[in-house]
């Protein structure tokens, strides 16, 4: 049985989410959440935002541990305040997924002789006591349940939307962050302008192989602005043929959307693929292979050559084809 | 400067299907091959080998004699030699156990400057090795990286962390998890993999990584897979049938009808 808990995150969407799989946890003595704290860490950017924190963890945490980590957020300094906070006695460890997270939770599973889980969705107990997760495996083919035979656990949890719940917020209590010798030097930073928003769009209209060159893509781009969506991709379109960037993939290894429509076009539908547009409320696609795994995952299917569907598509819809 | 790449062998994740009537995995008799996300991590320092003068280039594999096709066609990427971990079975689920594994693989190698992982690898998409490996051999752990400047004491690495673009210049040794959208990675021909010969192929047992026969279940990181269920979404799979325009006015009236346009 999981008693004592610590929730930590990059961010406070993270947080809620991680808060929330705590939630679901019966006989959870103490829950304890961990911020860094200072400029440039993403968490926290100010002092004040700690109580935002402390508000994504009211109702469940009984403190708020905030470390002032300075400067950019590093996984291995998270590890070491993760470490110094589970010194007290923790039975599992719950990160929210992210590139520093990552860091974090493989040291931190090192330094406490803990096992480690990714990719984690939920939490329970067994009849045992043992903390059980569940998670996408093979590549979203299967979900699978998997067990810690001991304790501590270290889990990161895969993205998801979760509400902040309408308690008082956790005490806070500052912490020193503990000293991490490091040679690793910020030589430069250039801000990345976040253009796309795969899983909160409403509508996504991605596209597959079934294009047959970089240039051809522009063809769906009216249909994108035809029904107000957001433009999403497979995965050879972004990782081998690189005609659409990583921020555009739908899938295991990019965003999992949430939208009222998801229109494939060209897509063959991989289960990594698939794995990414499970919440999709209403999949429709455009394939002309009917053997094509899309057509069994989708609920209104087109099969024909995408070429001819695009603009009888846009004229159907009232646009000009 | 000596770089060893972690590279895994795995079954083609495309060719894993489930099995609705036996309700499990089928996972036997599919292909084997390296990793996606490894042959990123390989073609990054192929390229640095390419680059530099002086660079000796080993690829690092877990599994048994069934690897040992896998760990060729690495090494015909372009390394120097591969060398094969008899640490059993890698398991997808436990990354904490594969970095234990790795770690001794890397010090009974001994001397890397920069070891190279992919961020995930195509079994388990963990993203955990690469750190824990970093823990275990208190070295400096920079990911995901999109480009890299080695240099003779330090290595100069490009992060992509969604929002934000970071240089950082790390000293040697260090890690490196690799992203894939870094480059794109070459495909060894039949004949450069056959000419991969068995003196470049090494063993690392079980006693070259500090174990006792039988002591591998000590590295275990003490989590494991205890059931599996169709992760299948039930959709409608209506076929809208006719010409293109019949076809697309019958979509619109289908999606407008579901109250989604």
């Amino acid at each position: 049985m999981p008693a004592r808990v610590i929730v930590t995150a990059a961010d406070i969407a993270g947080l809620r989410r991680v808060a929330a799989a705590a939630r679901t946890l019966d006989g959870v003595e103490r829950v304890a959440a961990l911020a860094l704290t200072g400029d440039g860490v993403v968490l926290a950017p100010a002092a004040a935002a700690v109580d935002e924190v402390a508000a994504a963890v009211g109702g469940l945490a009984d403190v708020v541990l905030a470390c002032p980590g300075g400067g950019a957020l590093r996984g291995d300094i998270w590890a070491a305040a993760l470490t110094e906070a589970a010194a007290g006695g923790v039975d599992a460890v719950f990160l929210a997924d992210a590139p520093a997270a990552r860091e974090a939770a493989g040291r931190l599973s090192i330094a406490l002789g803990a096992a480690c889980a990714s990719m984690c969705d939920e939490v329970a107990v067994d009849g045992d006591g043992a903390l059980l997760v569940r998670r996408s495996v093979y590549g979203g083919v299967a979900a699978g349940t998997l067990r810690f035979g001991r304790s501590p656990a270290v889990c990161l949890f895969a993205a998801g939307v979760c509400e902040a719940p309408e308690a008082a917020p956790a005490p806070i209590e500052q912490r020193a962050a503990p000293a991490v010798p490091c040679d690793v030097v910020i030589v430069a930073e250039e801000a990345v302008e976040k253009t796309v928003d795969l899983p909160g769009a409403r509508r996504v209209v991605s596209v597959g192989r079934g294009f047959q060159k970089a240039d051809d893509l522009a063809l769906a781009q009216p249909l994108v602005t035809a029904l107000d969506a957001e433009l999403g991709c497979s995965r050879p379109i972004a990782e081998d043929f690189k005609w659409l960037p990583k921020e555009r993939l739908v899938g295991l290894t990019g965003s999992s959307v949430t939208a009222d429509l998801y229109l494939a076009l060209g897509i063959s539908g991989q289960v990594q693929h698939l794995t990414g547009i499970r919440g999709a409320r209403v999949v429709a696609a455009v394939n002309n292979d009917p053997r094509a795994p899309i057509v069994r995952n989708a609920d209104y299917v087109i099969q024909a050559d995408l070429y001819k569907v695009i603009p009888a598509l846009l004229a159907a819809l009232g646009g000009s084809p | 400067m000596r770089i060893i790449v972690c590279a895994k062998h795995v079954t083609d994740s495309t060719e894993i299907r489930w099995d609705d009537e036996r309700g499990e995995v089928v996972l036997r008799n599919l292909p084997t091959k390296i990793s996606d996300y490894e042959r990123n991590a390989i073609e990054a320092a192929v390229v640095l080998k390419e680059q530099g003068e002086d660079v000796e280039l080993e690829v690092v594999m877990v599994g048994g004699e069934a690897a040992v096709k896998t760990l060729k066609e690495a090494v015909a990427m372009g390394a120097d030699k591969g060398h094969l971990v008899e640490g059993g079975w890698d398991d997808p689920f436990d990354p904490v156990r594969g970095a234990r594994v790795l770690a001794r693989a890397i010090e009974a190698i001994d001397d890397a400057d920069l070891v190279m992982c992919g961020l995930v690898s195509e079994d388990g998409y963990n993203g955990i090795t690469g750190a824990a490996l970093a823990q275990l051999l208190e070295r400096p752990y920079l990911a995901p990286v999109v480009a890299i400047e080695p240099g003779e004491e330090h290595v100069r690495a490009t992060l992509d962390l969604g929002d934000v673009l970071r240089t950082v210049e790390a000293p040697l040794p260090c890690v490196l998890g690799i992203d894939s959208s870094m480059n794109v990675p070459r495909l060894p021909t039949v004949l450069q993999v056959m000419k991969v010969k068995g003196d470049r192929i090494g063993t690392l047992k079980l006693a070259d990584l500090g174990l006792a026969p039988g002591a591998l279940g000590e590295l275990a990181g003490g989590v494991e897979l205890a059931g599996l269920d169709s992760s299948a979404v039930e959709r409608k799979r209506i076929v809208l049938e006719g010409a293109p325009d019949e076809a697309a006015a019958a979509l619109v009236a289908a999606l407008r009808e579901e109250g989604v346009l």
